[in-house]
């Protein structure tokens, strides 16, 4: 069966530079939600841009509900595709109220009885009550933002392209919008693509992820996969949740760091025995044991509200970050000693 | 086959229409000429060109202390009548320069106003010895400085206002005295609004003939009109009129060069802190109100004065012009021009947006230099364009003679008008879209709105009030506008402006007073109107 969604061996290319190459992906049902992770600058836009029509596309193809839109030969206008797109800048209608504005995307699909959702249901969800009446210039960013979101969602399209759609609003209004919107999302079965470069938001509301690097897609799995399984030592960098250590392979489950000792668990892709490898510890794979013989000093420490993150230095000069909980009794300051409880188990042995 | 783009063949075609002349009086500069021209060669170009030269460095400095010093009066100080003098000083706008010299002469002239004001006052006296003759380089000078300042009134009093708090503030913490201020800030920061009011001070300036013509001052412009209407020389007048293009585009170079990278204007996003203006009182508050009470009552009430005395005086010139004829021509031209080139310059900038194409930004650009070329040059140019295509192109393709059509027709006339004005109608929609996100355009599309419905339906109401300040500002210029009107019009059409001039060159001052008083009447109408958009001082 047709993917409802495709993009297939696609360039996608913006003043005669190419910025993403080769690029394929796929969604599969109608509803779900894909997030593009990528460093500012790598062409995340360029990519919704050209989905939506606004750029075409010379190799490859993008196909919406088994229908070609986009080819070397094709190119469907973007009226006439069914894609709304929220820009990430002010993209309202400056001589047309906040409220017109949203109406204005009502008319497009007025004939389409599913997707059923209403003008007010959106404007509480994203709670913009109070600048219906105020014109575009009136309103701040994040304001602005959430109304052409509302804009978006009220034309009823096929699919949805947002463009770092929650950049520019606060972070007490962030978590609750991202919430609700994922929950409307799902409602209405609004085929989605989110670009982002908040890897948390990617792993909240997608349920795939795709990571945007050195012009190309080098992930494209589910967010769990791409934070624990990285398939590369890029997307690792990108993340930045972690770090590679040296390691040498020692048995089918384990291996031999010259510091930290033993390290058993599954390996995620096998190695030979003997291999030296890099081995990827993430903040929450080393446990605290103040009691443990292995004492690493303290370089820093930050405080997260629910947690700490402690960065620890090993004598070779290996950073090695390390998660607490915040109520955890015992706190350590930079320069004291943090102990690593042994032995040290990771179930995703990830090495490259 | 491939589908031809109707926005950029549009915007194409129209740009390209508006750059003939400048092509023709390129070509023409290679063409043979008569005699005349070795002769005048010799004897008055250098004239011409000394005469433009110093014309254009007097009216420059003039206008440069007279604009930026009441702009910054009323900008920056609160005084009686400061608000008063905001507008009221932009109404000099309504008196064009040549208006302006059939008022001094009328003052000045030997047993004129001065001398009857005088014979009232102090009773008989030989009067004549002592008022000062306002006439030749120093009367043309007066006449261009008191009707052209408003430009860069307009335009550093805009810049000035813009001028954040914060610039000034920085300047307090400095240590700097007010003076000191003005010179290393406030000045410097507001340059390239005084310099493009400068720029468009010193083109009307070159451009000018009524005036320049009414002292008998020989300058490049009245070289071009001499060489073609005297002489019959259309090649002569075409190789002058290059001469003048070549010097209006160095002055272009000259002033992009000096500027160098330098950058002008601020982010004012978070940092922008309205000012307060300073209360002035005492000896100060008196000063700065009887300058700019001085400015005002030079540039505009004495004029006035002026052709309201003689219309009063002679009620009978009043009787025998058909007034409402007269009205009914200026007004009809300056809408009709002012609606086409709305219509023209509302699609050609709409098809440089949807089409981002280099050669039509090359294009656009050059097209809209227009402004820059003497309305005597388009003129000319016009007529050898249409002369060349109907002796080439027309008759050997055997048809009937093209030229009644446009050479002394309102066709010709409203072609030669839309090329002179088509920078000011291109760039200040320009200026209106550029406020438009072109992402406003992409939500369109991607709400189902095809292009043409984006334009009618989203940019048209959001340029709308835009649209209008143009209109009006076109035909304010049409009212005043004289030679391509004297060239072109056809036999018989009269408007204001040619009934005045004819008059004054007939040296019937007094039956010039009436058609000026309306001109001054009905642009100052347009200039009340316009002001509101001028004078905006929050751009909300």
């Amino acid at each position: 069966m047709d993917n409802f969604f495709e993009v297939k061996n696609v360039d996608f290319i913006i003043d005669g530079k190419t910025k993403v190459k080769n690029m394929s992906f796929s969604i599969e049902k109608e509803g779900d939600i894909v997030c593009l992770l990528g460093p500012s600058g790598i062409g995340k836009t360029t990519i919704l841009r050209a989905i939506a029509g606004l750029q075409k596309i010379k190799n490859g193809h993008i196909k919406l509900k088994g229908k070609v839109l986009a080819s070397d030969k094709i190119n469907i206008e973007p009226e006439n595709r069914n894609i709304s797109l929220a820009f990430q800048e002010n993209s309202l209608f400056p001589h047309y109220t906040v409220e017109k504005n949203i109406l204005l995307g009502e008319e497009k699909n007025a004939d389409k009885k599913d997707k059923q959702i209403s003008f007010q249901e959106i404007v509480d969800i994203l709670d913009i009550s109070q600048i219906l009446n105020q014109y575009p210039h009136q309103i701040s960013a994040g304001e602005a933002q959430r109304a052409s979101l509302a804009r978006s969602l009220l034309s009823k399209p096929d699919l949805l392209l947002l463009d770092e759609p929650l950049s520019n609003v606060d972070q007490s209004h962030k978590e609750d919008i991202q919430e609700k919107l994922k929950k409307m999302l799902s409602k209405l079965k609004i085929t989605t693509i989110i670009v982002t470069h908040d890897s948390y938001e990617a792993f909240y509301l997608g349920s795939k992820c795709g990571i945007i690097l050195n012009n190309q897609l080098k992930q494209y799995d589910d967010p769990y996969n791409v934070y624990h399984l990285p398939n590369s030592i890029e997307v690792v960098n990108f993340l930045n949740r972690g770090i590679l250590i040296p390691a040498k392979v020692t048995s089918p489950k384990s291996l031999e760091n010259e510091e930290l000792g033993t390290i058993t668990g599954n390996f995620v892709k096998p190695f030979p025995l003997g291999a030296d490898v890099k081995l990827l510890i993430q903040p929450e794979d080393l446990e605290h044991d103040d009691k443990s013989n292995l004492q690493l000093e303290v370089v820093d420490r930050k405080f997260r509200g629910t947690n700490f993150i402690y960065t620890l230095k090993t004598i070779k000069n290996l950073l090695i970050p390390v998660f607490v909980h915040s109520h955890h009794i015992h706190q350590h300051d930079v320069q004291e000693k943090f102990g690593i409880k042994r032995p040290i188990h990771i179930e995703h042995l990830v090495c490259f | 086959m491939k589908k031809i783009n109707f926005w950029y063949l549009s915007s194409f075609l129209i740009s390209f229409v508006v750059i003939i002349p400048i092509i023709t009086v390129g070509i023409s500069f290679f063409e043979e000429t008569s005699n005349y021209y070795k002769i005048l060669k010799d004897t008055f170009l250098i004239e011409y060109i000394l005469n433009s030269l110093t014309l254009l460095v007097l009216v420059l400095i003039f206008t440069f202390v007279i604009g930026t010093g009441t702009a910054y009066l009323v900008s920056f100080f609160k005084f009686p009548f400061s608000d008063f003098f905001k507008w009221a000083l932009i109404l000099s706008f309504a008196v064009p320069p040549y208006i302006y010299a059939y008022s001094l002469t009328a003052f000045f002239d030997n047993y004129g106003i001065a001398y009857t004001i005088l014979t009232n006052l102090f009773g008989e006296g030989e009067y004549n010895k002592i008022i000062p003759k306002v006439n030749g380089m120093f009367g043309a000078t007066l006449s261009m400085t008191f009707s052209l300042f408003a430009y860069v009134f307009i335009l550093s009093r805009a810049s000035f206002l813009y001028q954040s708090q914060n610039l000034i503030d920085l300047g307090k913490n400095l240590g700097f005295s007010r003076f000191k201020s003005f010179f290393n800030i406030i000045l410097p920061a507001a340059r390239p609004a005084i310099v493009a009011g400068l720029s468009l001070v010193a083109m009307e300036t070159l451009a000018e003939f009524g005036a320049v013509d009414f002292f008998s001052i020989n300058t490049l412009t009245t070289g071009i009109y001499n060489s073609w209407i005297a002489f019959d020389d259309l090649a002569f007048a075409n190789r002058i009129a290059s001469l003048l293009l070549l010097f209006i585009f160095s002055l272009f170079i000259i002033e992009n060069l000096s500027r160098k990278k330098a950058k002008y204007h601020f982010n004012i996003k978070g940092g922008f802190k309205q000012k307060e203006k300073i209360k002035l009182f005492g000896y100060k508050s008196l000063l700065t109100f009887i300058f700019c009470f001085f400015v005002f009552f030079m540039s505009f009430l004495f004029p006035l004065s002026q052709m309201l005395y003689w219309t009063i005086k002679f009620p009978e010139n009043l009787l025998d012009l058909q007034i409402i004829s007269l009205l009914l021509n200026t007004l009809y031209l300056a809408l009709l021009s002012s609606l086409v080139l709305i219509i023209f310059s509302l699609i050609s900038n709409y098809g440089n947006r949807v089409t981002n194409n280099k050669i039509l930004n090359i294009l656009s650009t050059l097209s809209i230099s227009g402004y820059a070329i003497p309305g005597v040059i388009l003129a000319v140019a016009f007529i050898t364009f249409i002369a060349w295509f109907d002796n080439t192109i027309v008759k050997s393709l055997g048809f009937l003679s093209i030229k009644k059509v446009f050479i002394g027709s309102i066709l010709g006339l409203v072609i030669v008008y839309f090329i002179r004005f088509y920078s000011l109608a291109f760039n200040g929609i320009k200026s209106g879209y550029e406020k438009i996100n072109i992402a406003v355009d992409e939500s369109a599309y991607l709400l189902g709105y095809s292009k043409r419905k984006t334009f009618t339906n989203i940019h048209i109401p959001f340029l709308r009030n835009s649209l209008l300040f143009i209109i009006i500002l076109i035909s304010l210029e049409i009212i005043r506008e004289l030679p391509i009107t004297l060239i072109l019009r056809p036999f018989n059409f009269e408007t204001f402006a040619t009934t005045a001039y004819i008059s004054a060159s007939e040296d019937l001052l007094e039956a010039a007073a009436v058609p000026s008083l309306f001109l001054i009447l009905i642009a100052s109408i347009f200039i009340i109107i316009a002001s509101k958009y001028i004078l905006r001082e929050n751009n909300g």
